[in-house]
């Protein structure tokens, strides 16, 4: 709306005083409304000639928060669509804030009732499914959009998230499946829209994690006219996503270009983040604190698959921000800092450690090294004792990594910098502890089964390079407790279809947390899990015991304590060895302001600038 | 002619019936059960049931292969697995950037390897043909790959001749400025070979018994190699160059890849990273339509270069 319009909008000349006096007043009432909208309104709006140039590594799937699951899609979806709640750009560790909602949830009912607000006055940006009317975000989109992660018909990969979860949310599913249709304008006890903004969740039990779910982007709002209008046999929408976020899909070359441009139905935002402990934080404070956000009109997306491409096209100033890949990183890093090149060209690091754990593990239903005997236990806890990660880091990773000691990695809530893993590499503690527990070596010298059968382990991976890697890794190691291993190699789909089976015998496996809780990952070795996320097969009474009564309780010190208790479970009965957490390692180009890369968002396109005037960050 | 062309398709038929059974068998043999990728991190049993059932692969074998058959018949082969883009939009989508790329270097490549090829044979056995030859020889040494790499970080790079890598949606800007130097790496790559295959036909016919007859009546050389010599020796040739279209599309996989050119070959790589078996069907039986057709072509194209030719 600008000034001239609203100008012409003023009402005319008056015919009494009093009339007249209140016009006046109606009218620069209005006026003064009219001007801070616009005002407002030109603050906010992007500049369109600042760009920023992103790479993703691979393809992406589409853009429907329900049923796209690889990261960049999810990239790009976070950048177009509004979840209930996000995380605070700068805070670390990750800190939970308002985005469509207005407040975080009030929660009650021993944290079995959320209620969310959403903020009245956000709208989705214009698209033909709504016959040309403003369409406002309203309480009744993320009922819809949440009944949509459990719709047959979508398969969402995201249905875990809320399955189990809402009163009566698994029953109207249920239902969708006999009838093959979901009834989307079912009333359910536990998704209620109380008003026009209001939505209260209500839960079969307490759930402490339903506020990381709810800023989770399959929970994105989807509107519903949207969905009837583009999807597409199997109710998804893929090529035509359209949502109330900072950005939205203005071109596509499939697999190639993803071309973003800023809403203009977004309301904008003051960037006012506070710095944290990092020293980069305040130099990140200094250059954005107090601008209208955003600042970006145009993100272009370049998919490459190549490393050499990605890091020539950097270097090459095609590209403005790069996740630095490990086999990339000696290219350009020297150990944790960037190499003397790359700091004289004025490009910048952001530098964590990913919430992710890379972990190997036994399959506990496995005749050979599955069960909870003592020379199992003795055989598993030989092998994790023989295999060297230190040397897996500097190796396969090119030291860029960090060992995990505990279960929960760095920057996810239950995590314990301070935590100690008493499994060490100890090839000789390791060949004492097998040839104590009846593993004999044999004339050929590999060792036997206690019974006196032979034993081979068969390690499964992928027929790629870091297979290839892992395959030696191990082959060194249990050779080195003289005990003799096959690899079994596989394609990802059917090693996939075999460990969801529980007919691997040991892999090596790696969770990235999908919300920073520590719930995320304790959760991999619950027994209930297995065939869906417990990849060992697990069943330990004791750890199960615990883990049942960590969901109870909210994160804390009283949590942390059963944390600590499961992770010793894990390194006594070892069914896992944990391996390592990777850095993350984002390069930015001079011109870029602000940027630092957060570890549970994937786009930070709206929280960052671009310098156009050429003198570089 | 006509009933020689309408012979060679019915020909085809069984020709792509086998192709059909081929790709069916070796798909179910090595092609993965993408259920468990589509399923996502977390999923149970009924979940991944339930996609197979969606997906058509819980299905008999002789069920899935007739609606395959069906498929190959209606030309729609449904909508990709994992991004649900229907795969005739991928066909279309895709076909344009390989082509883009893959025409001018195909002209250009027959060109110059032929006129180096004459040229050459020319002057068979002389320093300039032998040190030729040899160089040919180390050409073909060295894997398209390593081109690529030495190619990409010298004159896109160091001395910021091309870009390194991009696709627009002008096609003048495609062909000029993103396609200039994969079509110049296909070519460095693929005119070592050509031209010592092209040399061997032209010297075929230098030996002929009519060339030393046009020089005996005192006919210039130009005219000897560049209207007799070639015109004989140009049937191999189209033979060799249209055998070698079909598998371009798919070939050209690395350098698509390497310049990001969303082109037939990435998505073929794409597809089979992703147990996508609508893609992988498509195109399968595309280039196998493709190879046919041009085998077709190149035989009538014989007859338009040569009248002798009989199509029987």
């Amino acid at each position: 709306m600008s000034l001239r319009a609203s100008r012409r909008k003023l009402p005319g000349s008056p015919r009494s005083s009093r009339r007249n006096a209140s016009r006046v007043m109606r009218s620069a009432l209005c006026a003064a409304t009219l001007l801070a909208l616009a005002v407002c309104v030109e603050v906010v709006a992007a500049d369109m000639n600042k760009v920023v140039r992103h790479v993703f590594p691979a393809a992406e799937e589409g853009f429907d928060p329900a049923a796209a699951h690889d990261l960049y899609s999810g990239t790009v979806e976070q950048a177009i669509f509004e979840t209930l709640l996000t995380y605070d750009y700068l805070a670390r560790p990750s800190k939970l804030v308002p985005l469509a909602a207005q407040s975080l949830p009030e929660v009650s009912d021993g944290g079995r009732s959320y209620t969310f607000r959403v903020r009245p006055g956000i709208y989705f940006s214009p698209d033909a499914a709504f016959k040309g009317k403003k369409r406002e975000l309203v309480a009744e989109d993320y009922a819809f959009s949440l009944k949509r992660l459990v719709d047959p018909k979508i398969r969402s990969p995201w249905a875990w998230l809320l399955e189990g979860k809402i009163i009566g949310l698994d029953e109207l599913a249920a239902a969708a499946k006999k009838s093959g249709k979901f009834d989307y304008d079912a009333r359910l006890p536990g998704l209620e829209v109380v008003d026009r903004y209001t939505l209260r969740i209500r839960l079969k039990q307490p759930d402490y994690d339903l506020s990381y779910v709810l800023a989770h982007e399959p929970t994105s709002a989807v509107a519903r006219e949207v969905v009837e209008t583009y999807a597409d046999v199997g109710g998804r929408v893929m090529a035509n996503p359209v949502g109330t976020g900072p950005y939205r899909l203005a071109n596509w070359i499939r697999s190639s270009k993803i071309f973003l441009e800023a809403n203009p139905e977004y309301r904008g935002f003051t960037w006012n983040f506070k710095a944290g402990s990092d020293p980069e934080d305040a130099r990140i404070v200094a250059e954005m604190k107090g601008k209208m956000m955003p600042q970006v009109g145009r993100v272009e997306i370049s998919i490459m698959e190549e490393d050499q491409s990605r890091l020539l096209a950097f270097q090459n100033g095609e590209l403005d921000l790069m996740n630095l890949e490990g086999p990339l990183a000696p290219m350009v890093m020297n150990g944790a800092s960037l190499s003397g090149e790359m700091r004289k060209k004025g490009v910048k690091l952001s530098r964590f450690v990913d919430p992710e754990l890379s972990y190997h593990y036994w399959n506990m239903t496995d005749p050979v090294v599955g069960g909870l005997s003592k020379e199992k236990i003795a055989l598993r806890r030989a092998m994790a004792m023989a295999y060297d990660v230190d040397e897996e880091i500097r190796i396969v990773r090119n030291g860029q990594a960090i060992e995990a000691q505990y279960p929960i990695p760095p920057g996810v809530v239950g995590n314990d910098p301070a935590y100690r893993s008493s499994v060490k590499h100890d090839a000789t503690s390791a060949n004492a502890l097998l040839d104590r527990f009846g593993y004999k070596k044999g004339p050929d010298g590999w060792r036997t089964l206690p019974d006196g059968k032979p034993l081979v382990l068969r390690y499964a991976s992928r027929p790629d390079s870091l297979g290839r890697q892992q395959d030696e890794m191990w082959k060194k190691a249990l050779d080195s407790i003289s005990i003799r291993m096959e690899v079994q190699k596989d394609k990802f789909t059917e090693l996939l279809k075999l460990e969801k089976q529980c007919r691997l015998q040991m892999r090596t496996a790696s969770w990235i947390a999908d919300y920073p809780d520590g719930d995320n990952f304790m959760q991999l070795l619950y027994s209930k899990n297995i065939f869906q996320s417990n990849n060992a097969c697990a069943t330990i009474p004791e750890y199960d015991k615990l883990y049942e009564q960590s969901i109870r309780i909210p994160a804390g010190p009283e949590r942390d304590r059963l944390y600590h208790e499961m992770a010793r479970i894990i390194e006594t009965y070892a069914p896992w060895r944990l391996g390592i957490s990777r850095y993350r390692n984002m390069l930015i180009q001079p011109r870029v302001l602000g940027y630092k890369k957060h570890p549970i968002l994937h786009s930070e396109w709206q929280y960052i600038d671009v310098d156009t005037t050429g003198k570089g960050g | 002619m006509y009933g020689y062309i309408i012979r060679r398709l019915w020909q085809m038929i069984p020709t792509l019936l086998g192709v059909i059974l081929l790709v069916f068998l070796l798909f179910n043999w090595v092609g993965g059960d993408p259920a468990y990728v589509l399923a996502g991190k977390i999923s149970s049993a009924e979940q991944i049931e339930n996609i197979r059932r969606q997906l058509g692969v819980d299905q008999p074998y002789y069920v899935q292969l007739w609606i395959f058959v069906k498929q190959v018949l209606t030309a729609d082969f449904g909508a990709s697995w994992s991004t649900n883009e229907p795969v005739s939009h991928i066909m279309t989508t895709r076909l344009g950037p390989s082509l883009t790329v893959l025409i001018p270097y195909l002209i250009l490549s027959t060109l110059v390897a032929m006129g180096l090829a004459l040229a050459v044979a020319y002057v068979r056995g002389s320093l300039t043909d032998r040190a030729v030859m040899i160089v040919c020889t180390v050409g073909l040494s060295i894997s398209i790959l390593v081109y690529i790499i030495v190619f990409q970080y010298v004159f896109a790079y160091k001395l910021g001749w091309f870009p390194v890598q991009g696709w627009s949606d002008s096609f003048g800007q495609n062909l000029v400025v993103y396609g200039s130097l994969p079509i110049i790496i296909l070519l460095v790559v693929s005119i070592a070979p050509d031209l010592r295959l092209f040399r061997t036909f032209v010297l075929d016919e230098i030996n002929h018994d009519y060339v030393r007859t046009a020089r005996a009546k005192g006919v210039s050389e130009n005219r000897i190699m560049w209207v007799h010599v070639l015109r004989n020796a140009s049937i191999p040739i189209i033979t060799h160059v249209m055998a070698q279209v079909p598998g371009l599309l798919i070939g050209a996989f690395l350098v698509e890849r390497f310049f990001s050119i969303p082109g037939i070959g990435r998505e073929v790589i794409l597809a089979v990273e992703r147990s996508d078996f609508p893609v992988i069907k498509a195109i399968t039986v595309y280039v196998a339509v493709a190879t046919m057709v041009f085998t077709l072509l190149a035989d009538l194209m014989y007859k338009a270069v040569d009248p002798r030719v009989q199509l029987k």
